[in-house]
């Protein structure tokens, strides 16, 4: 609450949720040793030099800036939503070296060096991904705000080699929510992909 | 069984939702909200946050924009923000900060530091009821009483068997995954909003009262609607703060709500209670309804759900009572949503159906059936189109519900007790005015235009369906045009309308625009239809034909050299007065509760359902899962939690309100009976985006009872009230 009035102490709520939410998408993030995290300069942004969709971006942001809203508010890729910007959804998940991941936990800087995979990045040209596919064949989603997370968790759970029955499919795809609760048309939809495949 | 029109532009991103639209020099507005629940606002320190950083501007009860006044109520505030330093809720928007990023704007406005004079607020529903009040208006009674019965408690009392129980159901949040974002852009004296919305009407029609703007000067544009379920029916305090504030810095502006935001400056599903008394005959016919409903209601608005409603229109009694009484709160604004009085209204007369049958000893399939009502039971006038006795037969012999043990607690599957429940699903039906444009176009194909909103309903596969079938050309070469304020005025989607309403307009605009096609071939010197009278010339297959002529229109235009031929059409509201429209269905499920954790899981289910004629089997299935997946939800998980003491929601995160995950829903059958309402309409489809949900949450309660023998009243039906 933007409101709120400090208790004591010089670090607002919000200061303190910012800086472990940092920590811990950070955390998410160093399965491989990442580049050290380049000097802000004296505007405080710091160089960002991401790969996205197979084009090298550099990016030149305020260290808050997450992964999500580089994509959407400076790279133009709005395919990728934010429904909840904590966490909980799934709605903003893309893959980050081939792994999903949730963009709104990840800083942008923590990103440096790595290569994403956003939505508008998972077809061959004109021709859909088969989890893309499956998910109109099957009528997988209603608004459609949820819809490029559920696919990039799909095709990623297509890729992880797991799941194989209908009850490990939901386990595996709920930490994607939709709303609109098209959740039998996902799991169709993604046996539908993997027969495909 | 057609896919979605606009399926590859969802899968693919590139669907443009209301957030996605990026303007030259857009800035970010911030919204601030109070921490307090009552009270007023003494003073706002702003000045870190206006030097902080980016900030362009920060606005606050002490230095507002201006709004006007609002005139109308539309189920949303009845003040605009920041025109007064009154807090009548926790968590309302009290300032707009604005910046050249998102990042520096939400810094600002966490730097900004607000003195209330904070008074006690009243949060507890439970507490509240006590002093329950009527309602502000209209009548707190409905009452129907057979000839010579002098009261419905002389009814019941007659009654050979009677139950009476109260059940209560918690406040709850649409959640829709698209968090309400709002651009504003300003062109000279005309303003652009992108918006998201269920009618971009309702948009035009507040921003022109809170602006004092004329309603030609405002273009809202929102095609694609991150869902809805009724919490985008209001316009709420960002969308007029950010078309402001987009004005004064002369930039365009964006603002999108916070999931925690979306909470409270977003409106809610009011709690509520109903105590239902039913009585009935040994053979099991009811003799006596009633039903006393109370409903939460926002000290902030006036909307409330008259729950007890619903059953004036359910099941035959010769006697029927609802009553309606509110508990008003110093709560966020109470609105409509996904049937809104239905869904809670049928959870606590289908378990008190339940309830009866069990006292009778009969099964409640039956009980149903000997009560099925083929007149609108509290008017007498009969149904249009009704079906529920085949939809309640053929869904028991689709599930096996003569496989159902009376005795609860009869079977188990290892350390899981199975029980088996059902309940009738129901909604009423309309159709409202609306109006739609149909354009051919040289290349051959067609544009369908109409200010209806497509929330993931479908709403826009159904224009393309009903206007490709009365041209006979393929559903891909229409495209329809849904959410633009500069189309003709279709009905905004809520009600269960939008089918029922506008699937007739873009019947009789195809019509129209085939008449001024084949009014132009005649008319024309360089047409090869050239003087045949116009009633000599069909339109066929995509194709004008007259003899051995038959020329594609696309064809014709071509060569005539005219881009395209269109006409607008008006499809009239409903007149009949002289019958009840409404749907009727059946749910039935089976639910597994841990014998030693108390966790329900819902296992299996079946919905058999009439809703007159489905334009689109694949989306019309969809909905309707998605209303039962919902009303899952409303059973077992969901429940906004307020702290008595504070007015503060307890649980405003997508962690802590719990909302159904993939896990959580099984798979679920859907069967469509296909019997057209043509007293409704000609098209004959009567609209089912609520439908789903009505009676899922009673479906599950009975399900729970016969595998437990507990009766759970109170929604959600958490773990921890099977345990005790």
């Amino acid at each position: 609450m933007g409101g709120e009035t400090p208790r004591g102490g010089g670090l607002s709520r919000r200061r303190f949720f910012g800086t472990t939410a940092a920590a811990s998408a950070g955390v998410v993030l160093t399965t491989a040793p990442a580049p050290a995290a380049r000097a802000a300069d004296d505007d405080g942004a710091v160089d960002v030099a991401i790969t996205v969709n197979g084009t090298a971006e550099k990016l030149h942001v305020d260290p808050r800036v997450t992964l999500l809203d580089a994509l959407r508010e400076r790279l133009g890729l709005t395919g990728t939503k934010k429904g909840c910007d904590r966490g909980q959804c799934g709605a903003c998940t893309v893959h980050v070296d081939g792994r999903r991941v949730l963009s709104c936990l990840t800083l942008a800087a923590t990103a440096d060096g790595r290569k994403v995979t956003t939505i508008e990045g998972l077809a061959d040209g004109d021709d859909l991904h088969p989890v893309q596919r499956a998910f109109v064949e099957c009528d997988g989603f209603q608004c459609g705000f949820c819809t490029s997370g559920q696919i990039m968790s799909a095709a990623a759970l297509l890729k992880e080699g797991h799941a194989w029955t209908d009850e490990e499919i939901r386990e595996a795809m709920s930490g994607n929510i939709c709303r609109c609760g098209a959740y039998p048309g996902i799991v169709e939809a993604i046996k539908t992909a993997r027969r495909a495949d | 069984m057609t896919d979605r029109v606009d399926g590859r532009l969802k899968v693919t991103g590139a669907a443009t939702y209301a957030a996605d639209n990026r303007l030259d020099r857009l800035a970010y507005g911030y919204l601030v909200t109070s921490t307090v629940a009552r009270g007023t606002i003494v003073s706002m320190d702003t000045a870190a946050a206006s030097k902080a950083p980016g900030v362009l501007a920060v606005y606050t009860p002490f230095d507002p924009l201006k709004l006007y006044r609002y005139t109308k109520e539309q189920n949303d505030e009845l003040t605009p923000p920041l025109q007064d330093k009154n807090v009548r809720y926790f968590g309302q928007a009290i300032g707009l900060v604005v910046a050249e990023t998102f990042e520096q704007a939400r810094d600002a406005a966490s730097l900004i530091q607000v003195r209330y004079d904070a008074r006690p607020a009243a949060a507890s529903f439970h507490d509240g009821l006590a002093s329950a009040t009527d309602p502000p208006s209209g009548s707190p009674i409905s009452e129907v009483l057979a000839p010579g019965v002098g009261s419905i408690d002389d009814a019941l009392n007659a009654s050979e068997i009677t139950v009476s129980a109260t059940y209560t159901a918690s406040m709850q949040n649409h959640n829709a995954m698209e968090p309400h974002p709002t651009v504003a852009a300003w062109d000279g004296d005309h303003l652009t909003l992108y918006t998201a919305t269920q009618g971009v009407m309702l948009v035009v029609a507040r921003i022109a009262e809170a602006l004092g703007i004329d309603t030609s000067k405002i273009h809202v544009r929102n095609p694609y609607v991150g869902g809805g379920f009724g919490n985008k029916w209001g316009i709420w305090a960002h969308t007029p703060l950010t078309a402001a504030a987009a004005r004064a810095l002369g930039r365009p502006v964006k603002t999108a709500l916070t999931r925690e935001q979306t909470f409270t400056v977003v409106g809610h599903r009011p709690a509520s209670q109903q105590t239902v008394s039913l009585g009935a005959a040994r053979d099991g016919t009811l003799k006596a309804i009633k039903n006393d409903g109370v409903s939460s209601k926002s000290a902030s608005n006036g909307f409330y759900e008259p729950v007890a409603n619903l059953c004036l229109s359910m099941y035959a009694s010769p006697n029927i009572r609802v009553s309606r009484k509110i508990v008003t709160l110093d709560v966020p604004v109470t609105t409509i949503m996904r049937a809104p009085q239905e869904a809670n209204g049928s959870f606590a007369l289908e378990s008190a159906v339940d309830e009866l049958a069990v006292k009778l000893g009969m099964d409640p399939l039956e009980l149903r059936r000997k009560n099925d009502s083929p007149v609108v039971p509290s008017s007498g006038l009969p149904w249009s189109s009704k079906h529920l006795d085949e939809c309640y037969r053929i869904g028991a012999e689709r599930f096996g519900w003569s496989r159902r043990r009376p005795t609860p607690g009869a079977v188990t599957d290892g350390d899981w007790l199975v029980g088996l429940g059902m309940a009738t699903a129901t909604y009423g039906a309309s159709r409202a005015q609306a109006s739609v444009k149909v354009r051919l176009l040289a290349g051959g194909t067609a544009v369908v235009s109409g200010t209806g909103a497509d929330l993931g309903t479908g709403q826009s596969t159904v224009w393309a369906i009903l206007a490709a079938e009365s041209l006979g050309i393929p559903v891909g070469r229409i495209r329809p045009d849904l959410g633009d304020s500069s189309s003709p005025v279709a009905a905004n989607a809520g009600g269960s309308g939008s089918t029922s309403t506008n699937g007739p307009a873009v019947q009789l605009a195809t019509e129209a625009a085939k008449t001024a096609m084949i009014a132009l071939a005649v008319q024309d010197e360089r047409s090869p239809f050239h003087g045949k009278a116009a009633d000599s010339v069909r339109f066929e297959d995509g194709r004008l034909k007259a003899g051995d002529l038959s020329v594609p229109f696309g064809s014709l235009l071509t060569s005539l050299d005219v881009p395209g031929v269109e006409a607008t059409a008006t499809s009239a509201k409903n007149g009949d007065k002289t019958h009840g429209f409404r749907s009727f269905g059946a749910h039935f499920c089976e639910v597994r509760v841990n014998a030693w954790t108390g966790e329900p899981r819902v296992s299996r289910w079946l919905t058999v359902l009439d809703a007159g004629r489905i334009v689109n089997e694949k989306t019309a299935r969809n909905q309707i899962i998605g209303g039962v997946v919902m009303g899952i939800g409303h059973a077992l998980l969901e429940e906004t939690r307020l702290e008595p003491a504070t007015g503060r929601i307890a649980n405003a995160d997508l962690a802590s309100y719990l909302v159904p995950v993939n896990a959580d829903i099984p798979r679920i059958d859907v069967h469509f009976l296909d019997y057209p309402d043509t007293l409704l309409s000609p098209l004959g489809a009567r609209g089912i985006g609520e439908f789903g949900i009505v009676g899922a949450a009673g479906a599950v309660a009975n399900a729970i009872y016969n595998a437990t023998g507990k009766r759970v009243r109170d929604l959600p039906i958490t773990l921890e009230k099977l345990l005790t």
